[in-house]
């Protein structure tokens, strides 16, 4: 197999294999799977696909549909991390052991994207030796594995699901998490009975209505109508029932929604058949109250679980945060799980480690990347007696840090608290079926007096049959299908091209939205900082400049370092040594080179000159007495930024920047995108109170983020997006998901919320339109109970063949 | 057409049959993962097998523990 080389082929759009991502240019990392070389974007990709491919897993590959998350850095520590697992006491929440002395433990698994995840992960687990059962539940992203815990630690368990690039985290159950697995499987219970006993009541119906039109001794015709009450009855009592109480308790509370012209057609169609049951006379609709519960819970069932497959309700933000930490006891140190440290306990921090809780640093000097809090990614250094927040990332140097307090004192949970609090503050629009709902009850109760009051002056015997009938045929069984199929069918439509839909009313609410604000990092921008510029100041090129930096950042940690990842480094250099909050010095050939801040390569060469003056992020590189280069960095654009804020602003959005970076690039990057108004330094706290002032002032607003620091506000705005690579907070939050890297998901998901809303209201016009010309009909008595059901039917499927045509491609 | 009226309480009798297997599958949390085990129908069982041949391949239904 020959090995693709540097620059010639990655230039072009090249996927990486595992995770569908561009391959950088200059990276090749590819690897060997099915007989053919694939091409991977990261060293993480390449691990994990290694795996799999070694492990004789590599058909993974050809099964599944939908690439793989991206799997974050692989840390060595993360084994020691999931050692505090193997302590029975901290695992007790979440194991059981058996008679047998098996263990059985539940995880929740992050980055599962589609069933063949879930084989995978079984195969490659029920390899490992004294496991007896593995099984994946996709829809909750749970395992559930039975182990011999003399022959497998529970920590190596969690590490070969880390191996495979998901992420796993101990299943706590919670109540919400029970609620909605219990209220699927209550919605399927009903959905199934409706099912079932749409079919006997529809075969006795067939014999009822080929009776009404040939004859029928009136013997089985009273037979065959009370073993219809039978069934329909049950169903009306059983599985109807949640459109009876949701009207009701909207009624109470003077709302009218769409489930009350469902309960007042399915309630009145019965208890009419009932009574003609009863006293032989009249005619029954049994089959039209069956197969309108029928249809209407397999609409609602279907839209319900397009959403929630992809529900991350179980994410909080303490998941961020080790589970195990490093702290002084009795003389050394030991790791101890997180939850039991005390205020006052001395704990370690190692570089590249996610702070634990909020503490104040005894000693040591590093910098810290405090991202969570205003979504930047340059860190900010810190020294003895500095405060450091749980969730942040320390990442130059140890540091030994006393613990302020437990994690419902810290900064996090405040932040998590904001999320919670703007998830009940966020403004609930009216949906557009209830708005409509109102005014058609209103119109059918209208035309059933005016029925029943014309029908008594001309028949009365007949007035109250024929004005039955007006309220069976008005039956509005299309009307309330027209919106959980077309979400049904958006909602898939936008699965297909990498969007997830989570929230309820997100598309509705997309649709009608005013204003679009974005964050800067990590949503407009890459997040990551990149080598945009290079100053030579010596007689060396470009090339040459960049693999010494590279040779020297391939030593550090910082994020300055990651940008030079990628590039091959010079070889030779030795005795690097990091300086905290300046950089790096190495020598190469018996002289010294230099890499960082201005002072610190001043030191080295005097002769340095100033840093160039624009916006960029400059680092100086320089050797003994003699500046080589400023090399300038920033924060890359995303591709398609520039074509979603030109196309919103098109179509008449209203744009706005909201960032938590307190520095011109916020400004600078809007009037280049064009964006018009530009908030910056806000906390995530300050983005809250700027959506909730827009929202009382009547706009609609959409907001795109990624970062932990987003996640208050995602929630809080009437339709939100989170964009590739956010924290899992941040998706847990947003209404739309964005799987894919590009950013222009955003426009086009727009433009088909604005196609979901054409479709929902032509599906409304045909849905009136049927019933207006159906109901003076009925108001004659011209319709007998088989034409009512024919008709339902035949606009249900209407309606739900025009919403259908939501899965077509984009317009 | 007297047989109507032993036919159709038989007819009832394996709906309400239908019914109660279909709600003990449900309750059983046969149902719970509707998309995964759609998949699994199609997919390859034996994926290369490298070392053991007795591997446990069909999984017994989830037990729900309540």
């Amino acid at each position: 197999m020959p090995p693709s080389i540097d620059a010639s082929n990655s230039s072009t759009a090249l996927l990486c294999y595992h995770c569908g991502e561009d391959v950088p240019a200059g990276v090749s990392l590819p690897i060997d799977i099915g007989g053919e070389s694939r091409p991977m974007c990261c060293p993480g990709c390449r691990a994990v696909a290694g795996l799999i491919a070694d492990s004789g897993l590599g058909n993974f590959y050809l099964q599944r549909t939908a690439f793989n998350e991206r799997p974050v850095q692989a840390e060595s520590a993360a084994l020691e991390q999931y050692r505090i697992y193997d302590d029975a006491e901290v695992a007790a929440s979440f194991t059981d052991t058996a008679t047998d002395g098996s263990l059985s433990a539940s995880l929740l698994l992050g980055g599962i994207t589609c069933a063949a995840c879930t084989w995978l992960i079984e195969q490659s687990l029920s390899r490992l030796p004294g496991v007896t059962r593995a099984l994946v539940n996709l829809q909750q992203s749970r395992l559930d594995i039975q182990f011999d815990p003399t022959q497998l630690l529970l920590s190596e368990i969690f590490a070969q699901v880390e191996a495979l690039g998901y992420r796993p985290r101990p299943f706590q159950a919670s109540i919400q998490r029970q609620q909605m697995a219990e209220e699927y499987r209550t919605e399927l219970r009903r959905l199934a009975v409706a099912g079932l006993g749409m079919m006997q009541v529809g075969m006795f119906a067939i014999a009822l209505h080929a009776g009404d039109i040939q004859g029928i001794d009136s013997r089985y015709q009273g037979l065959l109508r009370s073993v219809s009450l039978l069934v329909a009855s049950f169903i009306v009592f059983y599985s109807a029932r949640p459109f009876f109480s949701t009207a009701w308790r909207h009624l109470k509370r003077g709302a009218l929604v769409m489930d009350l012209p469902v309960a007042l057609a399915i309630g009145l169609a019965w208890l009419a058949s009932a009574w003609a049951t009863f006293t032989g006379t009249g005619q029954v609709y049994f089959d039209s109250v069956v197969m309108f519960t029928f249809f209407l819970l397999l609409g609602r069932f279907l839209e319900h679980r397009v959403r929630q497959r992809h529900s991350l309700t179980w994410f909080d933000a303490e998941s961020t945060l080790p589970g195990a930490v490093t702290v002084w006891r009795a003389e050394q140190w030991v790791m101890a799980p997180r939850i039991q440290l005390q205020p006052g306990d001395t704990i370690l921090v190692k570089a590249g480690d996610t702070i634990p809780v909020d503490a104040e640093i005894l000693d040591g000097n590093s910098a810290v990347q405090e991202d969570t809090f205003n979504g930047e990614h340059l860190p900010r250094a810190v020294t003895t007696h500095d405060t450091i927040y749980a969730g942040t990332t320390n990442i130059d140097g140890a540091l030994q840090a006393r613990v302020l307090g437990d994690y419902r004192d810290s900064r996090l949970a405040a932040l998590q608290r904001s999320v919670e609090l703007a998830q009940t503050e966020k403004p609930q629009l009216a949906m557009l079926a209830d708005r409509i709902a109102s005014w058609f009850v209103a119109g059918i109760l209208l035309v059933s007096a005016i029925t029943a009051v014309t029908w008594s002056q001309i028949a009365p015997d007949q007035a109250f049959w024929v004005t039955l009938s007006v309220l069976v045929i008005s039956c509005p069984c299309a009307l309330a299908l027209a919106t959980p199929a077309a979400l049904t069918s958006a909602a898939s439509a936008l699965r297909a091209t990498g969007v997830i839909v989570r929230g309820e009313n997100a598309l509705d609410s997309l649709s009608r939205a005013t204003h679009l604000l974005f964050d800067k990092t990590g949503t407009l921008t890459e997040g990551t900082l990149a080598i945009v510029q290079v100053r030579p100041l010596a007689e060396l090129s470009a090339r040459e400049i960049l693999s010494i930096g590279a040779g020297l950042q391939h030593f550090s940690t910082h994020p300055v370092a990651r940008t030079f990842a990628s590039i091959r480094g010079a070889s030779g250099l030795t005795s690097v040594d990091y300086r905290v909050g300046a950089g790096l010095e190495a020598q190469k050939d018996g002289t010294s080179y230099r890499m960082g801040s201005e002072q610190f390569c001043r030191q080295l060469a005097p002769e340095l000159p100033e840093a160039p003056n624009d916006d960029l992020y400059w680092i100086a590189l320089c050797k003994e007495d003699y500046p080589l280069a400023w090399i300038g960095l920033n924060d890359r654009t995303r591709e398609g930024a520039g074509a979603v804020v030109s196309s919103a602003r098109k179509a008449g959005l209203l744009l706005e920047l909201l960032t938590g970076d307190s520095s011109p690039q916020g400004p600078l990057l809007a009037g280049k995108l064009g964006i018009d108004t530009v908030n910056r330094g806000l906390s995530p706290q300050q983005k809250m109170a700027h959506v909730q002032e827009l929202q009382a002032s009547g706009a609609i607003v959409a907001m795109v983020g990624d970062g932990l620091n987003d996640a208050p506000v995602l929630s809080l705005a009437d339709a939100s997006f989170a964009v590739a690579g956010a924290t899992d907070l941040a998706r847990t939050q947003a209404d739309f998901v964005i799987v894919g890297g590009d950013l222009q998901a955003v426009t086009s998901t727009w433009r088909k919320a604005r196609q979901c809303r054409r479709i929902i209201l032509q599906n409304f016009a045909w849905a009136l339109g049927y019933n207006i010309c159906a109901i003076p009909l009925a108001a004659m008595g011209f319709v007998p109970p088989w034409a009512a059901a024919v008709g339902m039917s035949l606009s249900s499927l209407l309606v739900v063949a025009n919403s259908l045509r939501l899965n077509g491609s984009p317009t | 057409m007297d047989s109507l009226y032993l036919l159709i309480p038989i007819a009832l009798v394996f709906c309400a049959i239908a019914i109660k297997l279909l709600l003990w599958a449900i309750n059983n949390g046969q149902y719970d993962d509707l998309d995964k085990e759609a998949w699994r129908i199609l997919a390859d069982d034996n994926p290369i097998p490298p070392a053991t041949p007795e591997d446990k391949q069909e999984q017994q239904p989830e037990s729900t523990e309540r």
